[in-house]
């Protein structure tokens, strides 16, 4: 968990990204200020359609239209302001420098060529000379996620089951070494056991290679094995960010201790699991003023309708709410049982079998 | 690693086991495949066949036994009135229901369709022959050529969609789609034969040149070709631009396309990427719609006065050349079985899921 000195940082700073709606223009993410420490693996949750994905996406500078980055920047160490960047010198920052394995990896390769001639079209457009190389690490990729990366270079996607698809849209963004890699939900067609290990895998070859790694999930209790920090995206704001241990051991944002909460085995006793009331914001249900949050919450105050709270960091944590500036210690609040749950590692697997 | 995923795009006669995906392209699902087809296409000439025997069989009047009485009434006898009947229809006019049958069915067997009646004396098959040429090649050119032009223009339709020039793409493809092929040949020979006679009003050749490889007689076919080559072309063209349009506009959404951007794929392959998958679906639709012209157009034809097979099927019904149009109908027949043959192999080279035995 040390940071690697070769890891680059990412510094996402006022970053803005709007939706065309037929009511206008519409932020999907709000003045997001979020700092990836070097060699770090920072994990992204939050319900649907809080903003994950046109985050990770903007790290590759790739919203896709309606949308657009409306403000702000992405400086990548090495890089530069990726907001900046456009034409061939995005395309090879892309695959090169920011892996990304896409939210639906299940269908991100090409049903037409198998996954090699794919892999080859992939070292080709970033110039790579040993092509011989880049098949022996693309195998050694898949072997470590469980596969027989041979037969799974010489087949089509169709020939592969959706968890194979997903294990090769890793390696796809693995094997030509980027620094920073971006996984969206990228266990989400895999079985629970087969998830636990490939989140290890992603561990270990961050650890090894010295990346700096972001994971988008919204399974809580597979971040927390996984993941150095926590950022807890609602609304298109990242209303909570700090250590995943002291922000799972103890959330102050309110909605963060709603999420938690919503966990069975987090919140340690599943009679006192409780679904976070209401829904998750769309862009049209936001309100332009004031807390976003505070339709589902359970501290609002007056302000909270006028004054959206800004992100204060105390100790390492970030938290954006009126309430956690008010409350000198807010770590008192804590719901019971939280610090417990969130220090047991039980793997997932165990986790899941619960809901079943 | 989770058999039950994989097992979606395979068919159930696919027998290549789940743990080997490399072998399931197999020579021989292929060969099976084929096989298939054959015994199908051979099935649907047999009830063409049969169905034309019914007909001059069962026609008022009984085409075969009238001419065959008609010999004999000028003096023939009865042995060789059969003969010449048999010559002629391909079956003889006496003897049993299923004699006749399996004499006609034997005569095909052999390729003898049996003679004309409105030409007199000549076979079947050499009307047939000489008619295809006129169909043949200027439905495959235009064919050909509406293809890569629908196609090439679809792909800057779908591309350009949100501008002027998608627009004007579009639109075309829609108005041409829309008009009846009658119309715009007729139009054609009215702009380019009678207003401004540039072109040939008819025939497929000019009667003063010697036929052969000679500069004046081939000149003269490709001058004649080109007013029913541009009708067959844009008479389709319509079509190809606004499937691959469509399709194109479909791929440019997928995933994959996505995906291949985030990874910072070279342009021109995922170009190549877009261009494949949407061009698919559509080399089945070309190898069957020759297939299906193989019948030729039965109005550009007769615009152009080309004596191609549509007109040679107009020509034996009107004078009840049962012969000639049983044998018409089993060409076009063969033709259409054919092309479903070869859309399959064309879809099995170039579609991977198929080439596994799936959903085709
Ligand atoms: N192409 C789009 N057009 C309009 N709105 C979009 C589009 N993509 C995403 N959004 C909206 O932006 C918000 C954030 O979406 P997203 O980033 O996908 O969230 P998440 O990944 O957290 O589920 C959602 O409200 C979603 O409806
Ligand atoms: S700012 Fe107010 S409404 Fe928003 S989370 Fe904090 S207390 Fe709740
Ligand atoms: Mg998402």
């Amino acid at each position: 968990m040390t940071a690697n000195p070769t890891a680059p940082a990412v510094r996402v700073r006022g970053l803005t990204v709007v939706y065309k709606t037929p009511v206008g223009e519409l932020p999907a993410v709000s003045n997001v200020d979020l700092t990836l420490a070097p060699g770090t693996i920072t994990g992204v949750v939050g319900e649907s359609g809080s903003g994950k994905s046109t985050l990770a996406l903007c790290l590759l500078n790739a919203v896709q239209s309606p949308g657009r980055i409306a403000a702000g920047s992405v400086e990548i160490d090495g890089l530069g302001d990726v907001v900046e960047l456009g034409g061939e010198e995005l395309r090879r920052a892309r695959g090169r420098h920011v892996g990304y394995v896409f939210q639906a990896a299940q269908n991100s390769l090409n049903p037409l060529k198998t996954i090699g001639k794919q892999l080859l079209d992939l070292g080709r457009s970033h110039g790579v000379e040993d092509l011989r190389a880049l098949v022996r690490d693309a195998k050694d990729l898949l072997a470590r996620m469980g596969m027989d990366g041979a037969r799974v270079l010489d087949s089509y996607q169709h020939e592969l089951s959706g968890g194979m698809r997903q294990r090769v849209g890793i390696m796809l963004a693995l094997v030509l070494n980027a620094k920073v890699v971006v996984l969206d939900e990228p266990t989400t067609a895999l079985d629970m056991i087969t998830q636990a290990t490939i989140l290890r895998i992603v561990r270990e070859v961050h650890d090894e290679r010295g990346l700096t790694t972001l994971v988008i999930t919204h399974d809580v209790g597979a971040v927390a094995e996984v993941a150095d920090n926590l950022a807890v995206m609602y609304g298109g704001r990242v209303v909570e960010h700090g250590p995943v241990m002291e922000v799972l051991g103890s959330p102050r944002h309110p909605y963060t201790r709603g999420l938690i909460r919503a966990i069975p085995r987090l919140s340690g006793d599943i009679s006192l699991a409780r679904a976070l009331p209401g829904r998750p914001p769309t862009l049209g249900t936001l309100p332009a003023a004031g807390c976003v949050f505070r339709e589902r919450c359970d501290r609002r105050m007056d302000v909270c309708d006028t004054v959206e709270p800004v992100p204060l960091t105390r100790d390492g944590r970030t938290v954006a709410c009126h309430a956690v500036d008010a409350a000198a210690d807010v770590d008192a609040n804590a719901a019971p049982g939280v610090a417990a749950g969130a220090a047991d590692r039980t793997p997932t697997t165990a986790r899941r079998k619960e809901y079943a | 690693m989770t058999p039950t995923l994989r097992g979606r795009a395979r068919s159930k006669t696919s027998k290549t086991s789940p743990t080997s995906p490399t072998s399931s392209a197999s020579p021989k699902a292929v060969a099976r495949r084929v096989a298939g087809h054959v015994a199908r296409g051979l099935a649907m000439i047999w009830v063409v066949a049969t169905i034309s025997f019914v007909i001059i069989r069962e026609i008022p009047g009984d085409p075969v036994k009238g001419q065959y009485e008609s010999l004999i009434q000028k003096g023939m006898s009865p042995e060789q009135a059969e003969r010449a009947t048999a010559v002629l229809y391909g079956f003889l006019p006496t003897g049993s229901l299923w004699e006749q049958y399996t004499g006609y069915i034997n005569s095909l067997l052999h390729l003898d369709l049996g003679r004309s009646l409105s030409t007199p004396g000549v076979e079947v098959t050499t009307l047939i022959g000489s008619a295809a040429r006129w169909t043949v090649l200027p439905v495959l050119a235009g064919t050909l050529l509406s293809f890569l032009l629908g196609v090439i223009m679809g792909v800057y339709a779908a591309i350009k969609r949100s501008g002027r020039l998608g627009d004007v793409l579009a639109l075309s493809g829609s108005l041409l789609h829309g008009v009846p092929v009658y119309v715009i040949g007729l139009l054609l020979t009215a702009i380019f034969a009678t207003l401004w006679p540039i072109m040939p009003s008819g025939g497929p050749v000019d009667v003063e040149h010697v036929p052969g490889l000679n500069p004046g007689y081939l000149g003269s076919l490709a001058h004649h070709a080109v007013l029913p080559v541009v009708t067959y072309t844009l008479a389709s063209y319509g079509g190809w631009i606004l499937a691959m349009k469509s399709n194109v506009v479909a791929v440019l959404g997928d995933d994959f396309i996505l995906a291949a951007e985030l990874r910072g794929l070279k342009r021109g392959i995922v170009f190549r990427y877009i261009a494949r998958n949407a061009i698919l679906p559509l080399f089945t639709v070309l190898a069957l719609s020759i297939g299906m012209l193989f019948g030729g157009s039965i109005f550009i034809e007769q615009i152009f006065n080309y004596p191609g097979l549509g007109l040679l099927l107009v020509g034996s019904i009107s004078s009840r050349d049962y012969a000639l149009m049983g044998g018409t109908f089993l060409v076009i027949t063969i033709g259409i079985v054919v092309a479903n043959i070869v859309a399959d192999l064309l879809y099995t080279a170039i579609d991977p899921r198929v080439r596994s035995g799936g959903a085709a």
